[in-house]
């Protein structure tokens, strides 16, 4: 931190200011003034202020700080908690910048002395920063580089941003006020502060660029489903054969009128975002469309998608004619696999989409599937409790169970294929393995990652699949090459959790850096970052409809995000620990989640979901997303839950005896 | 500044070989170690979150350092916990205790039992979002709260009522089976011992085991009736009946008019037992309590529930032809209910009663040991029940007792009661008689008689069926009036103590706390 000449001049302009501001009181145009003024500072190339760095106290931070605490803490009501929050960006660049000048003790002494203000909201990053004892481990630690490169946004109203400045010029604590000008962009808006629930962003306001954040989310997200899936075709099919029956042969011709102009409309929003996209123009998108218009947008598929066989789809089709509709008075039947005896090994679950094959992925590295319905009949457990344990009596002499060796470490995750013909399985020896059910063999190694792959999902059509890593990538992949299709690099930590749109255009990672990223699969860009949770994000799920997702995270706490905008609609509380899983019903209506507090709980999506529409024109009323039921298991954390094409709910866990 | 203090480094350095390392170097190196230490945690806690856990492990750890391309320590990954131990003469020093293992013992012992293998049970957890209550289910909170939202929800869709209610085949799993065939035989064949106890508790708290209710009260029906007389399997029939009672996830009402005859045949049952040493009255007791907390629980469900068990029980009371043990069982169970039962029912048929059971206990009258040692219980039992009546009536009534008290006077009757319990006491040892007739003769009761002839009086007009028999001569009818007139709720407690002082001399007055008593006597 050397002075140098430019520095010398802002520092002569700086005392300009305070001096006329103290001149003159805090009349309108002065703090405009004064905003802009500290704008331009906080935003010139050169962060260092060296009026406050002339001299070289360590005691000046505890001493500026703790009289900044205890004013903020006096000051009013209303402000406080806006003032708090620009106390613990001040407080952990104090912390930081005596690291930097290598007055370790005293960082030491000052962090642990306001540290308990601070540990009710973010104890994980304390925990974090609490490691920092040189100069050197600034450098090293992803969160605290990332801390002292990008400047902090806080959002604050007027009248608080008065009384702040006042106090630190009438205090003349220049330490301070040179961190808070150095690390903090104030967003300064007129009027009430914002409340207390309204400022996510408090809470991951370290780790990511919000202007980065804010530019990449204006990036359009075309969140329609594919055009001419089954779904689509069985409705088509539906409404083709209301419409012959009700009407006469006489309409005829009016009918088929009317079916072009449906198709019309059906083709309009696949045509534009194409064109859009040909322009390059980012303006007016589906968007505004697609909120009027009751159903979701079609759009065409960027891969090359499977062609699914006849018989297959049939057997969808069935399956689509048969399902329940759910919702929050018809809350689903939940069948439960329980793990027992797996002296606690188990890693990852997983249940092909029909139900029948379960899979278990080891910690020794052994990946095991059981037939559920060669074992009595496993969709009717309940009429068959006591032939499964008969089965595992094993008077065969073989297990129940086919067990895949192959890795040569845990195992993190498994997915079935839509049609449960093939199995994936990620491992800590950095490789995915692709295993046949039906062969029941080893089909393919993918190596491509350096590190661990936390998490491989199978994509809605099956034949693409992604993974995430411990190397802070994701990756796309294809069935038949080794090679990654596409690589998504960009968050700042682990990714750990990856889950596909239902349009297969886009890939959603949840990351350790606390974010959720979602990525073009086409292009390998991210699309959209949403900011809001508190700790690592372990689980993921998509809308049928395409619309929105729901992270979990290892608080317990539950987002629901709305694609387009890139908003949190609300949080769902109600966990009290990792949330492993998460799953929306096929029709979109109910959310399951499943966590290691051994609960499952049902939510109500419908509800957030018409409030979204109204919301829209009032995006400050928060409406909270309804907890329909909670079902307790017994001492079983949930592991995996899936939806069937019928809407009959499989959940998995492994018995832990605690 | 670190936590890892510079001396611990030094040791490290010295245990590897590094003899002297400058204090300065250790210093610098303290922070560095601190920080590894602190990735190496974060790494390990992500291994544990992805090994969907909770609980950190000397295995993440490893996975974590094998991340970080360093050997992991091994030694430490075994299934079972580390053993630390404290280091002797420091408080917060620990170790990990280190056996050594002998080979050869180790290869001689014999292979231990293969692990059970992992497998998949499949349930239901809900059934259209209502949680069935299996054993596979976590127990809701009580048996009370499904069924009342079964209610609402029928009164909902009247369409679901009538799904429920079809007849449906009652299906046992094979875990239930085998549970209550483990039990049934616990039960029967081995009753004393340990299993069994720990069978009653799991019975007592075991969520699950509702769909064998059913089997449990049919089984116990059907061996009660059968061992009547093996006392220790009798005695764990009415122990399950407890647990099954005690069960709150049990929904036993609909079993109670199976269960009950059981109960009450062990406590008023002619024979229980086939020896004489046979300690059948501990049965009688456990019993009488065990019905009288079925009454507690469910008589405001079942009106009937206890009038009919305090019919059966006045019947054997006072049918002169039954045998002792069960009149000491109809006691018991009389006495179980409360004393407002002994005072509505026992206490007016006292005193003929003890007329017909004084000739039991005298060695003159009644020969055979046996029965004069069962009237005595009897007349143990009766004295209990109506002492507790009546110290339940002074208790309720401190006001109608309650004298200017006076020190001087209080001991003067303390000296007078000592006093007169010698006396008693003698008298009673040496001639055999009848108590109530010593009583009569006595002279501190005598100073009383005025009070009880007035109840007397007063009670005759009220037209209630005195059971004066005359027999008891002089002052016995005064006596049995007020016993007779023991169910008003408005009776001086100390003319009831008058006439059961009467009827069973001093014994009484050990029911009677010492201040209180000292006001009668």
């Amino acid at each position: 931190m050397l002075a140098s000449g430019v520095p010398m001049e802002e520092e002569e302009l700086q005392k300009a200011v305070v001096a006329y501001l103290r001149k003159k009181g805090f009349a309108k145009t002065e703090i405009a003034l004064q905003e802009e003024q500290q704008n331009r500072l906080s935003s010139s190339s050169h962060p260092d202020l060296p009026l406050s760095r002339l001299e070289n106290d360590p005691a000046r931070y505890s001493g500026g700080y703790s009289k900044l605490r205890s004013w903020a803490y006096s000051s009013l009501d209303l402000y406080k908690h806006e003032l708090l929050r620009v106390l613990y960006s001040v407080y952990i660049h104090c912390f930081m910048d005596l690291v930097a000048e290598g007055h370790m003790r005293d960082a030491r002494t000052f962090f642990q002395t306001f540290r308990e203000d601070h540990e009710l909201t973010h104890l994980r990053d304390l925990q974090k920063l609490e490691g920092i004892l040189s100069p050197s481990h600034l450098e090293e630690m992803e969160l605290a580089r990332s801390l002292r490169q990008n400047k902090v946004k806080i959002k604050i109203c007027q009248y608080a941003y008065d009384l702040l400045l006042q106090y630190l010029q009438k205090t003349q604590s220049l330490t301070i006020l040179g961190i808070i000008n150095e690390r903090i962009n104030f967003e300064v808006s007129p009027g009430q502060p914002i409340s207390i629930s309204d400022d996510m962003e408090v809470v991951a306001l370290v780790g990511s660029n919000h202007d980065q954040a804010k530019q990449i989310n204006q990036k359009e997200v075309r969140w329609g489903l594919l055009e001419d899936s089954v779904e689509d075709r069985l409705e088509r099919a539906n409404s083709d054969s209301e419409k012959a029956e009700a009407e006469n042969k006489e309409l005829d011709p009016e009918d088929t009128k009317k079916r072009s102009v449906d198709g019309g409309k059906q083709a309009a929003p696949v045509k534009k975002p194409k064109k859009d996209k040909l322009v390059g123009a980012t303006g007016k998108n589906v968007r505004s469309e697609t909120s009027t218009a009751p159903v979701a947008p079609r759009v065409k598929p960027d891969l090359t998608l499977p062609i699914m066989p006849m018989e297959v789809e049939k057997a969808i089709l069935e399956d689509l004619r048969n399902r329940v509709q759910l919702s929050s008075s018809a809350l689903p039947s939940i069948c439960f696999y329980t793990f027992i005896n797996a002296h606690n090994g188990l890693n990852c679950s997983a249940i092909s989409h029909d139900g029948s094959l379960v899979a278990g992925g080891f910690s020794d590295s052994s990946l095991k599937v059981w037939d559920m319905s060669k074992i009595g009949q496993s969709a009717k457990p309940g009429e068959n409790d006591s032939i499964p344990s008969e089965h595992f009596l094993g008077t065969e002499g073989e297990g129940p169970y086919t067990l895949f060796h192959g890795h040569s470490g845990p195992i993190y995750s498994a997915t079935f294929s839509p049609l449960g013909d093939f199995l994936l399985s990620s491992s800590s020896d950095s490789t995915i393995r692709l295993w046949s059910t039906n062969l029941n063999a080893n089909l393919v190694c993918y190596k491509g990652h350096n590190y661990p792959v936390w998490d491989v999902q199978f994509s809605p059509v099956g034949h693409y699949f992604a993974s995430s890593s411990h190397d802070r990538t994701a990756r796309i992949w294809s069935m038949d090459r080794i090679q990654p299709l596409r690589i998504m690099a960009g968050h700042l930590s682990d990714v750990d959790c990856v889950q596909w749109h239902a349009n297969c255009n886009y890939v959603a990672t949840g990351s350790s850096d606390k974010t959720v990223r979602l990525w073009d699969v086409q292009s390998g860009e991210c699309v959209r970052i949403f900011i809001g949770h508190r700790s690592t994000v372990l689980s993921l799920a998509m809308s049928p409809d395409g619309r929105f997702m729901a992270s979990g995270d290892e608080d317990g706490t539950i987002m629901m995000w709305d694609l387009s905008s890139g908003r949190c609609i609300s949080p769902l509380m109600g966990h009290s620990s990792c949330v492993w899983t998460l799953a929306f019903s096929r029709e979109g209506s109910l959310l399951a989640s499943g966590a290691a507090d051994c609960t499952v709980k049902l939510w109500d999506v419908t509800t957030s979901m018409k409030g979204q529409k109204i919301e829209e024109s009032k995006p400050s009323s928060i409406n909270r997303l309804r907890l329909l039921k909670a079902l307790p298991t017994k001492s079983t954390p949930v592991y995996t839950l899936q939806f069937s094409r019928r809407n009959l709910l499989f959940a998995a866990g492994a018995l832990s005896k605690c | 500044m670190s936590i890892v203090p510079k001396e611990t480094i030094a040791v490290i350095a010295q245990s590897i070989g590094i003899a002297n390392l400058s204090s300065d170097v250790a210093l610098a190196l303290a922070p560095d170690v601190e920080y590894r230490l602190r990735e190496i945690m974060q790494e390990a806690i992500k291994c544990m979150r992805h090994s969907k856990r909770t609980v950190l492990t000397a295995e993440d750890v490893n996975s974590a350092l094998s991340l970080r391309n360093v050997e992991p320590i091994y030694g430490f990954a075994s299934g079972d916990p580390l053993r630390f131990k404290r280091a002797v003469g420091h408080k917060d020093l620990f170790y990990i205790d280190d056996r050594d293992v002998d080979f050869k013992e180790v290869i001689d012992a014999p292979l231990p039992k293969a692990p059970l293998d992992t497998a998949v049970v499949a349930h239901w957890l809900a059934i259209e979002g209502v949680q069935p209550a299996i054993p596979e289910n976590a127990p809701v909170e009580a048996i009370v709260a499904p069924s009342e939202n079964k209610k609402s929800e029928n009164s909902k869709e009247d369409g679901l009522l009538v799904d429920l209610k079809l007849p449906v085949k009652h299906v046992l799993s094979r875990e239930l089976q085998l549970y209550f065939d483990k039990i049934t035989e616990l039960t029967v064949t081995r009753p004393e011992s340990i299993l069994c106890k720990e069978a009653l508790v799991s019975l007592a708290v075991d969520s699950g085991i509702h769909p064998l209710v059913p089997y449990f009260s049919y089984f116990i029906a059907d061996e009660v009736a059968r061992s009547l007389n093996d006392l220790p399997i009798l005695f764990a029939l009415m122990r399950v009946v407890r647990s099954l009672l005690q069960n709150p996830h049990i929904h036993i009402e609909p079993y109670l008019h199976q269960l009950m005859p059981s109960i009450i045949t062990c406590v008023v049952a002619k024979r229980l037992g086939s020896k004489i040493t046979d300690n059948h009255w501990e049965l009688r007791d456990f019993s009488a309590n065990l019905a009288a907390s079925v009454c507690k629980r469910y008589g405001h469900v079942y009106h009937n529930l206890q009038s009919r068990l305090t019919k059966t029980l006045i019947n054997a009371f006072l049918d002169p032809s039954k045998a002792l043990t069960q009149h000491y069982g109809a006691i018991q169970g009389l006495a179980a209910l409360g004393t407002s039962v002994v005072r509505l029912l026992v206490l007016p048929n006292l005193e003929p009663y003890l007329q017909l059971l004084h000739p039991e206990m005298q060695l003159e009258k009644q020969k055979n040991e046996m029965k004069r040692k069962e009237a005595w219980r009897v007349y143990g039992a009766l004295l209990r029940a109506a002492g507790k009546c009546l110290y339940d009536r002074l208790k309720l009534f401190p006001g109608l007792l309650s004298p200017p008290r006076h020190p001087g006077w209080r001991i003067n009757g303390r000296v007078a009661t000592s006093h007169s319990n010698k006396r008693m006491s003698s008298t009673n040892l040496s001639s055999q008689q009848p108590p109530f007739k010593k009583v009569a003769a006595d002279g501190p009761t005598g100073a009383m008689q005025p009070i009880a002839m007035t109840a007397n009086l007063q009670g005759a007009p009220d037209g209630f069926p005195t059971r004066s028999s005359g027999k008891g001569g002089s002052v016995a009818p005064k006596g049995s009036a007020v016993l007779a007139q023991a169910w008003k709720e408005d009776l001086d407690a100390g003319r009831l103590l008058a006439s059961l002082f009467q009827l069973f001399g001093e014994g009484v007055f050990s029911f009677i706390q010492p201040v209180e008593m000292s006001f009668f006597i």
